[in-house]
């Protein structure tokens, strides 16, 4: 089938009337979530992980995938209008956004936000398109000790890109390691880590960590954090940005979405990391550095562009390689899982109905945040003046059914209270949680390609650098060792997250 | 050099350093009874006990030199809503065992509610039946999670 063959094959398969109604539903929950603060994309598709069980698989992923890029559209308004990112990817855009909203431009900013957003999901779109076949393909040719090293080095490379200090989030990832492997040994049938409880023989499930550590302990801290003064609306004005703003943003909406596409496909990067990076290439090569901050187009056009970029094009390497990036994509590969679809190169050649109808969706979606946001900003707006005491009772009751419906179990709910408040400790010591879920979800399957690995070879780890590919990411991996050892690179990088806690 | 008598330790490090290292020994202590076979055949407790090292050592290396560091203190506890939170969470579990959804669902909110000191009962009252009765409605009778509605 040639590319447009397969394109329409997704257009056809995105456009029947439930799928619609499932990205259209998906890109309104973004949306909602993305403005209200207090409650994260992480969590909300945590809730509804289970829900999509009782869907069709491409419908479910189709929905969430909406939740997670609709979430990057809804984040920015609130940090236009009230000085509030929804979402952690919209904290750059505060700084010039909120700016112009002061000066009634609020409508301009919004309508550049939407815009860009638009422009670069759709060339995001289409990078997933284009190279996903190419990925794929080489992706087949990975052997155990490929993997293992592939794994390796995209856990390594998310702890270093991430913001934090690295020696913790390298601790968070064994922690998820270590959970992973709780339950029944695969291979041999042992049982481990469960201290007995028959509970636990089939290991702990996704979703109780994911919404113990980023719902209840989410709402523990928050709530700890009062006083959060009411919200000031900034004036809504005419929405169409001027000619000089179109003059402005175009090229900064182009650098944000190249460097986006760029680091989405990285482990670790993501729409937050992004966003900031753009926002920094912006001051870079501006020639006015200094009125960055004062309400400058080009401050919001390219983290935008950046974050939604970023957040389409980190589907590739779980899509190809069955990698996830960052712990939005470990969710989506568990939402995969549920359906029993192995994300991976084999969903390319095995169900391309689902990768191209995703693909087309995502596409469909954009035009429709475009749709949904614009237009229908003052709907959104009212939502803010919900205070959170009211919210969070509602947050707390769906995550609570959220957990029991995976299994019908009352017992997980109890225990992700029980990771709600190994979350809140991890909080209080400093320590972010999302590399836990990364190295959970790939313990599992770095544990059994490096038993497999070794069973080939009779226990010679000599595999690892003989298999030229396996050798490439090694060596890779190394030399990010090596450079987080060199006080520059290390003050470098202190620099570029010093303004995220600014 | 800081002066002597200055207060030392970055106690958020410190105790991640205790958490980490703490996490670590539990899992070599839950899998000391577990084979851990060898490179070419690995046993079920390979793994566990290579990760648990790791976690300690991880542990040492976040712990000890945040000894040296210039005194930090961890950000304030708040207990309510820790506490009401996590028992509102537990107790729910134990009423939708034994006396169904309905009634767990409203402990819940309203339980939930006192997490935060500024609730008002008229908002909070009405909010708690709302939503009990549309979760209801959407979860039990629109996408059949199983779960006893009432205790009879």
């Amino acid at each position: 089938m040639t590319f447009i063959d397969l394109l329409m094959l997704g257009l056809g398969e995105a456009l029947t009337p439930a799928n619609l109604s499932f990205c259209l539903l998906g890109a309104l929950l973004g949306t909602l979530i993305g403005v209200l603060p207090g409650i994260g994309p992480t969590a909300t598709i945590a809730v509804l992980l289970p829900i999509t069980f009782y869907l069709p698989p491409l419908a479910g992923i189709i929905m969430l995938a909406g939740i997670y890029y609709g979430a990057q559209y809804g984040g920015s308004t609130t940090a236009v209008l009230v000085n509030l990112p929804g979402e952690a990817s919209a904290v750059v855009t505060t700084l010039d956004g909120y700016q112009m909203a002061q000066q009634g431009r609020a409508g301009a900013a919004l309508a550049v936000a939407a815009l860009g957003s638009f422009f670069a999901g759709t060339v995001a779109t289409f990078a997933i398109a284009l190279a996903g076949p190419s990925l794929s393909r080489f992706a087949l040719s990975f052997g155990p000790a490929e993997y293992v090293s592939l794994m390796v080095f995209g856990l390594l490379a998310a702890t270093i890109l991430a913001s934090g200090p690295v020696l913790k989030a390298v601790g968070m990832i064994l922690v998820g390691l270590l959970l992973g492997m709780v339950g029944t040994d695969a291979e041999t049938g042992a049982e481990r880590l469960t201290f007995g409880a028959i509970e636990l023989f089939d290991g702990i499930d996704f979703i109780v960590i994911a919404i113990g550590l980023f719902g209840f302990s989410e709402i523990i801290a928050n709530l700890e954090r009062s006083g959060s003064a009411g919200v000031t609306l900034a004036p809504l004005t005419r929405l169409w940005p001027t000619r000089e703003d179109f003059r402005r943003s175009w090229p900064a909406v182009l650098r944000g979405t190249g460097l986006g596409t760029l680091l989405g496909l990285l482990p670790g990067g993501g729409a937050t990391l992004a966003s900031f990076s753009a926002y920094s290439l912006e001051k870079k090569v501006s020639r006015h550095p200094e009125a960055f901050g004062t309400g400058v187009v080009e401050g919001v056009a390219a983290p935008e562009a950046a974050n939604n970029a970023a957040a389409q094009s980190s589907f590739i390497p779980l899509l190809t390689l069955g990698i996830p990036s960052n712990n939005m994509m470990a969710m989506m590969l568990s939402a995969f899982m549920i359906h029993g679809i192995t994300p991976g190169p084999t969903v390319l050649t095995n169900q391309p109905e689902i990768f191209w109808g995703l693909v087309a969706s995502m596409w469909i979606g954009n035009l429709l945040l475009v749709i949904i946001n614009l237009p229908m900003i003052g709907i959104w707006v009212k939502l803010l003046t919900v205070p959170y005491r009211l919210l969070y009772p509602a947050i707390l009751l769906f995550c609570c059914i959220g957990v029991y419906s995976m299994n019908n179990r009352i017992f997980d709910v109890v225990l992700a209270a029980g990771f709600g408040l190994l979350g809140y400790a991890f909080r209080k010591a400093r320590c972010e949680p999302g590399p836990l879920l990364l190295g959970f979800v790939l313990g599992p399957l770095l544990e059994a390609n490096l038993r497999r690995a070794m069973l080939i070879t009779q226990g010679d780890p000599g595999i690892f650098v003989e298999r030229p590919i396996s050798l490439v990411m090694l060596v890779a991996t190394v030399i990010l060792l090596a450079l987080m050892i060199l006080p520059s690179f290390r003050r470098s990088r202190e620099e570029a997250f010093q303004e995220e806690e600014a | 050099m800081p002066a002597p008598g200055i207060a030392r330790g970055n106690r958020p490090d410190l105790f991640s350093a205790l958490l980490f290292a703490g996490l670590g020994t539990l899992g070599l202590i839950l899998g000391r009874g577990l084979e851990a076979g060898h490179l070419a055949q690995m046993g079920p407790g390979f793994l566990p006990r290579v990760v648990s090292v790791l976690l300690i050592g991880v542990g040492l290396a976040v712990g000890l030199p945040a000894l040296r560091r210039p005194a930090q203190a961890i950000d304030q506890v708040r207990l309510r809503p820790v506490a009401v939170i996590t028992l509102s969470i537990v107790v729910f579990a134990y009423v939708a065992t034994h006396l169904g959804f309905v009634l767990a669902s409203l402990w819940l909110i309203l339980a939930g509610s006192l997490a935060d000191p500024g609730g008002r009962w008229r908002q909070i009252l009405p909010l708690a039946v709302g939503l009990t009765a549309a979760s209801a409605l959407l979860f039990v009778y629109g996408l059949g999670v199983q779960i006893p509605l009432w205790p009879f």
